[in-house]
């Protein structure tokens, strides 16, 4: 690449980045954060305000992040009260997204899902287990996984990241829906 | 004083800074839901040492500072924690779903692809370089006002910054957005 080229995309990144959108609070937004304020004194308000805020967001796609942090030490895996948690409706697809964020860039890392009964990984039909060959780059890693659920049960779906002979490993706690997590029947 | 004279001595200092306030809580976590969790701990802190600030001359770069500090506590919870539930606004790529910006991207489709492929790609960089990028490079602070409100020497500011654009400039050079 010629310095010209160089030049250029030096000029056109700084253009792009001058040009991203100014967040602009909804309307509203600074009224309610400010009368929210009279109230909200407590830690422990706001924690149960977002466990609330989670169970909703739940009700859409759900998105994981996984920090993998392959070079920082082995931490505990989290107790059982602390795992996060999707609900699937049955025989309805649900994708979760899996966002590694590893602090370094990582090549021939193995990723292994382990799936409890009854449920799919779609596309890997009657698979409990999946192991793949994966780069992580530095920063975050997106990887969707379409769910479906195939018997009431429920389970632990176990994502385990393995590289240069060390490993983390992430539960993800799945429960089943006796009806579609928007409420409608069917 | 009472409770409601209270509250509003607070909202009047701090309601002129709200706008700075919760551009920089976006452009410190990249997604709105972080944003807003961000800027109402701050106002929620903040309040809580409203003697305080009262005494201060510039509230702005004060709650600016805490707001930092806030992010970056939050960060380190994050780190320990390892796995997390978030909203889909967090993710790459989606950063720019909740923001309004100047024009209908239906009526510039191109420059929406590009900026969405910058947004992927600042979603790609760790968080030491997305941010003083952002905000010196689209929120045109100085260097030195980055070092007031991070504390982090001018000097590794500037190595940052360099890293970053590098970074962001192979990501695009790579998915096609500079040709």
């Amino acid at each position: 690449m010629t310095t010209e080229h160089s030049d250029n995309h030096d000029r056109e990144l700084l253009e792009l980045l001058r040009e991203l959108p100014a967040p602009e609070a909804p309307p509203g937004f600074y009224d309610r954060a400010l009368a929210r304020v009279a109230h909200r004194g407590s830690r422990r308000q706001r924690n149960r305000w977002l466990a609330t805020g989670f169970a909703a967001a739940l009700a859409a796609t759900a998105a994981f992040w996984v920090v993998a942090g392959l070079l920082l030490d082995k931490p505990e895996l989290p107790h059982d009260d602390a795992i996060p948690g999707v609900t699937l409706a049955l025989e309805q697809p649900r994708t979760v997204n899996f966002v590694f964020a590893s602090a370094t860039a990582l090549d021939s890392a193995m990723l292994t899902i382990s799936l409890p009964d009854g449920i799919e990984l779609q596309g890997f039909p009657g698979r409990r287990q999946i192991t793949w060959e994966t780069s992580l780059r530095e920063g975050k890693n997106l990887l969707p996984l379409t769910l479906v659920a195939l018997s009431p049960a429920g389970g632990e779906l176990l994502a385990t990241l393995e590289h240069d002979a060390r490993d983390r490993s992430f539960r993800l706690r799945v429960m089943i829906a006796e009806e579609p997590p928007d409420g409608t029947p069917g | 004083m009472s409770s409601s004279e209270h509250h509003l001595a607070f909202e009047r200092l701090v309601r002129p800074h709200l706008d700075r306030l919760y551009r920089l809580a976006w452009r410190l976590t990249g997604a709105k839901d972080e944003a807003e969790d961000l800027f109402q701990e701050l106002l929620t802190r903040a309040f809580t040492k409203l003697d305080d600030l009262v005494e201060i001359d510039e509230p702005g770069p004060w709650l600016c500072r805490v707001m930092y500090n806030l992010f970056i506590d939050e960060r380190r919870r994050f780190t320990r924690q390892r796995l997390h539930v978030v909203d889909e606004g967090s993710l790459p790529g989606e950063g720019l779903a909740g923001m309004a910006g100047p024009d209908d991207p239906a009526e510039n489709h191109a420059r929406d692809v590009r900026l969405r492929r910058l947004d992927a790609a600042l979603a790609q960089l760790g968080d030491d370089h997305r941010v003083v990028v952002l905000l010196h490079d689209t929120e045109g602070y100085k260097l030195t006002e980055i070092h007031e409100l991070t504390g982090i020497p001018v000097g590794t500011l500037k190595s940052r910054l360099s890293r970053a654009r590098a970074r962001l400039r192979e990501m695009l050079e790579a998915d096609g957005t500079f040709s």
